[in-house]
């Protein structure tokens, strides 16, 4: 007896965390009796408090929190749950008064995963046939009902000469016959009977449109499986490869095949693609010349402004027909400048406001020229909010109204429609804001999503379409009027949705692509990996996702434009080019014609760029485009550091004659 | 005994001719630039003040993300700055005071503003001020600063300001400038202990005033929530270092609010400038400090009289905090300054109650708090 209470001590002693803190004359004690907890299990916190001699206080009190109470909770009389999975801390604080500091000592406690409980196997065929190959989805799921995306089963035939199938559930078939599949995680399985029945295809039919195509263009190769009568086996699965050559001796023939036959090509070059299923294939080599649409970018003028920074800008037709463009400034004195631009080689500066802001991060023209709506951030009194400017005469802006209900925390960007104003509201919601008396703007409805934590950077509308970045949730489309959904700008309806997984959503432009039949959404990213120096040159981070959103219920990403070491951040498009700023890397055009896909930087599908320095700018020879916009056969765009600029792109010269750029 | 005698003797000896080598104490503060996302530590010699360093503050480099708040930890060691604005909620940051390096971060509500530690527990307590325009039910969250951990979010008002908390640790109090309530939290059980409406003079019950009908209401509080409708829009909550009572700052009736922290009850109304905003007291409990946001100056108020006994211009607009060094000799007023301005920090000499000094910031200089007086 005397030897189990002694090893029932022991055991205490070695499996019981106790921790000391202490503090001149006080010693805190925290222990628990376990460290290591299933989900749901509780333990009670055994805390004291002892006295220079070593006793005890009585009536000590103490404070108890967790540091991660989605892994671990701890109520007021230290009673631990394991909530979760994982690792958390829970800390004891004891508050001895009499300017004396707190004492507090931390317990780390892990909390195992619950078991696995079930595997389930999706798209599991009934019947394949020999030679080809398929593959097993898999989810384990634990008894809390969690994915555990975490755990890779194990894979087993029942007779390895029918199937095989290799760690990654890929099944191969062999011969004819019945095969058992097991999917199985330590003593949870899962079980499968796959019929393999001779095969019955004995050639691959393989075409394409053309032979010889574009860096760029995707082509749609079309494939089938025919019987010895040349009949059509249509549930055999076929899968697509390529290989190439590429004519520059020092690259790669890169490109993206995607199994249902789209291919395109990063290169020039001769590529192979290949359709095969088990022990039957066919190939096809394609040529793939250089997609020539490099075309000469004209300087034409430069606005300068180097007393601030420049923010967004617009270009617009004034009512009396002249052209003008209005500029923000940035962490400044809250101007706003207008431009003549009717010359894009001499653009004047005719006219600014300055209000109360530190950032006009945004400026909107109305459909008619006539309004224009400011965003305010850095206000004084912080009332930040909007203000309504009549640029009916741009060389004398007059102030219609300020407006601050409901964006006091600051106005980050704006959008007019139809005489109504998109306010983003401290990066949380848009208000949509009646415009019918500018002198008196009133708020007819709002939008905002539901989601845990959400933000929202932006909003473009077209065609009774909002569009709004919202970061981590991506990019949303809300009907304010077109009717696809219901919605109207009283009663905004959201319809469609695509996230991704960099969470950096900032801008958004839809394009309905003629050429290619298709309905993009371009989303961009904000992304700054090297910080900004306010002082320096800098390099930003990021790129455009192009999601084709032809089928609203499955969004599609699908392609991307990113240029090397630099970021992208504002952008257009017009005429199938896309005018795309990115910071330190200036404005890109694209060639965004027919269907895309893949990487179109890659694919050679840049028309040109030009990079703003400028020798005098608020900081020297630091370029950082804002945006960019097409604007009556010139570009336009506001640059961080150097205010406007204009150029033109030249005229398309005859194909396949290339350019050669410095 | 003889040894000990003499020490004394020198050390009288060196404190009396310290003046006349040219010793001099040097003061030392941290104060935030609102909109130039830059924290500032000031350095004052008793003459002049100077911006010792220009510390970049915040990791979203296209937004201004707003330093608001400014803290520092008990022991000195380290200076925290609530950044207002994120994707959607602002953050809590920890730098080291010897390196002013980033050392620690924790996500807490919309527009985290104003900190305090309590010496009780050494938890820290932040409003989140929510300024955003809707007026909606916010929070002061509960960080414990070692972790940065934010432990709890204690619902208020709406516009959580002002925080700080008891000189004995035990309580923490704060307004909600839209609700037009003044709150106190009990450190331990970091639960609501008592509510005051300061446009009624009456307490009201916790247990009312968050019922779950009142939570569930977008009313804040329905019949006590006045919103907009709050003449008081106190700012400001600060308890004196050794009498039972409290100050709050009524931005929106230009006066300041005396609380009997014993009755709970306003027993006093200080007319002074327009629009006090911050509020702080000398460490010797003789006078109150005021910034009166509104008309540029800074009040100062003897306590015991209950009388402004100065009213000092500000070197520019928007007179913003107060923090008054440990010895009660000077006030560090921080000025926002309108639009590209530079922010200010001015010196108030409080036996002389003169402005003798200022410096200039990054734009709208707002937190501020008394680091040390150093050598």
């Amino acid at each position: 007896m005397k030897k189990i209470i002694g090893l029932s001590f022991l055991l205490v002693v070695l499996f019981s965390t106790t921790l000391n803190a202490q503090n001149s004359d006080l010693t805190l004690k925290a222990s628990l009796s376990k460290t290591v907890l299933e989900v749901g299990e509780t333990v009670k916190i055994s805390a004291e408090v002892d006295n220079e001699k070593g006793k005890a206080i009585k009536g000590a009190e103490f404070q108890y929190f967790s540091r991660r109470s989605k892994v671990v909770s701890v109520d007021n009389n230290g009673n631990v749950k394991a909530v979760g999975p994982g690792e958390g801390t829970v800390f004891i604080i004891y508050s001895p008064g009499e300017d004396k500091d707190p004492l507090r000592e931390s317990i780390t406690i892990k909390v195992n995963f619950p078991p696995v409980t079930k595997i389930e196997i999706s798209n599991a065929p009934s019947k394949v046939y020999v030679g080809s190959k398929s593959i097993l989805n898999t989810t384990i799921i634990d008894k809390s009902g969690v994915v555990r995306k975490d755990l890779n089963p194990k894979f087993q035939s029942s007779d390895a000469s029918i199937a095989e199938i290799d760690a990654f559930g890929n099944i191969v078939a062999k011969k004819a016959g019945q095969v058992t599949i097991t999917a199985y995680y330590e003593k949870i399985s899962s079980t499968i009977k796959i019929d393999v029945t001779s095969a019955v295809a004995n050639q691959i039919k393989l075409t394409a449109p053309s032979t010889e195509f574009r860096t760029g263009d995707v082509v749609h190769f079309s494939v089938s499986a025919l019987d010895a009568a040349n009949k059509k086996v249509n549930d055999l699965p076929i899968y697509f490869s390529f290989t190439g050559v590429s004519d520059d001796v020092s690259s790669t023939a890169s490109g993206l095949i995607k199994q249902d036959g789209r291919f395109v090509a990063d290169v020039p070059g001769i590529y192979t693609i290949t359709a095969s299923s088990g022990s039957l294939s066919n190939q096809m080599t394609v040529k793939v010349q250089p997609r020539n649409v490099k075309r000469e970018v004209q300087f034409i003028g430069h606005g300068n402004v180097n007393t601030k920074h420049t923010s967004d800008f617009w270009v617009w037709e004034g009512a009396d027909g002249k052209d003008y463009a209005v500029t923000g400034t940035w962490g400044a004195d809250g101007t706003a400048y207008f431009w003549d631009v009717s010359d894009p080689a001499n653009m004047i500066k005719i006219d600014s406001v300055q209000v109360d802001a530190r950032t006009v991060n945004d400026v909107k023209i109305s459909e008619d020229g006539k309004i224009c709506v400011i965003s305010r951030e850095g206000a004084s009194n912080r009332k930040n909010g909007l203000v309504v400017l009549d640029v009916t005469n741009p060389r004398d802006v007059k102030t219609i109204s300020t407006f601050t209900e409901n964006l006091t925390g600051g106005v980050h960007n704006v959008f007019l429609y139809k005489n109504h104003v998109f306010a983003l509201s401290a990066g949380r919601k848009y208000y949509i804001i009646s415009l019918a008396n500018p002198a008196q703007p009133k708020v007819v409805s709002e939008f905002e999503l539901d989601t845990p934590g959400h933000a929202i950077h932006d909003v473009w509308v077209v065609d009774g379409i909002a569009y709004s970045s919202n970061w981590s949730d991506g990019v949303q489309l809300v009907d304010v009027g077109n009717g696809i959904a219901g919605g109207s700008l009283e009663k905004p309806v959201q319809f469609a949705s695509y996230t991704y997984p960099s969470g950096a959503n900032h801008a958004a432009f839809p394009f309905k692509s003629e050429s290619a039949g298709k309905f993009y959404v371009v989303a961009g990213d904000e992304i700054f990996p090297y910080g900004l120096n306010m002082d320096r040159p800098n390099i930003a981070g990021g790129f455009l996702h192009f999601v084709d959103f032809t089928d609203l219920e499955h969004p599609d990403e699908i392609a991307r434009f990113e240029v090397p070491n630099a970021g992208s951040h504002n952008y257009w498009i017009e005429n199938d080019i896309l005018y795309v700023s990115f910071y330190n890397g200036g404005v890109r055009m694209v060639d965004v014609s027919g269907e895309l896909m893949g990487d179109l930087y890659k694919q050679g599908r840049e028309i040109g760029w030009f990079i703003p320095a400028d020798p005098n700018g608020y900081v020297p020879n630091a370029p950082f485009t804002w945006g960019a916009q097409p604007y009556k056969g010139h570009v336009f765009m506001s640059d961080w550091n150097s205010g406007l600029w204009s150029i033109k792109l030249a005229p398309e010269k005859p194909e396949n004659v290339s350019i050669e750029v410095k | 005994m003889l040894v000990l005698k003499l020490n004394k003797f020198i050390g009288a000896g060196i404190i009396f001719l310290l003046p006349l080598f040219g010793f001099c104490q040097k003061y030392y503060a941290y104060v935030a630039a609102e909109s130039e996302d830059e924290v500032s530590l000031i350095e004052f010699d008793s003459k002049t003040a100077s911006a010792k360093l220009n510390i970049p503050v915040g990791v979203w480099p296209a937004e201004m993300e707003g330093p608001h708040g400014v803290g520092v930890s008990s022991d000195g060691k380290h200076w925290f700055v609530s950044m207002a604005h994120g994707n959607p909620y602002g953050t809590l940051y920890k730098y080291s005071t010897e390196t002013n390096q980033m050392e620690g971060q924790v996500k807490l509500g919309l527009f985290p503003a104003t900190m305090a530690i309590s010496k009780l527990n050494g938890l820290m307590f932040c409003v989140n001020f929510d300024l955003h325009g809707d007026m909606s039910w916010s929070s002061v969250s509960v960080i414990d600063p070692e972790t940065m951990t934010e432990i709890k979010k204690i619902t208020t008002g709406s516009m959580p300001h002002g925080s700080r908390i008891s000189p004995d640790g035990k309580f923490h109090y704060s307004v909600a400038m839209m609700s037009g309530l003044l709150f106190e939290i009990n450190t331990l059980t970091l639960e609501v202990s008592r509510i005051l409406d300061l446009d009624e003079n009456t307490s009201l019950s916790p247990d009312d005033y968050f019922s779950e009908e009142q939570l569930s209401s977008n009313s804040l509080g329905g019949n006590h929530q006045h919103n907009a409708q709050t003449g008081v829009k106190p700012t400001w909550a600060s308890p004196h270092p050794t009498l039972p009572i409290l100050y709050v700052a009524g931005n929106g009736s230009d006066e300041i609010l005396k609380i009997d922290l014993k009755t709970w009850k306003i027993v006093d109304r200080l007319k002074g400038g327009k629009a006090p905003y911050n509020l702080d007291i000398t460490p010797d409990g003789k006078y109150l400090v005021a910034s009166y946001k509104a008309e540029g100056s800074t009040g100062v108020w003897n306590i015991k009289k209950g009388e402004e006994v100065a009213r000092i211009k500000n070197s520019t607009t928007v007179t913003h905090g107060v923090a008054i060094s440990s010895d009660s000799k000077f006030a560090f007023i921080s000025v926002e300054g309108k639009g590209g301005e530079p922010g200010k920090v001015d010196i108030i000499d409080l036996q002389k109650m003169e402005r003798v000094a200022d410096v200039a910031i990054g734009k709208q200089a707002g937190g501020i708090i008394f680091w040390k007086k150093a050598m």
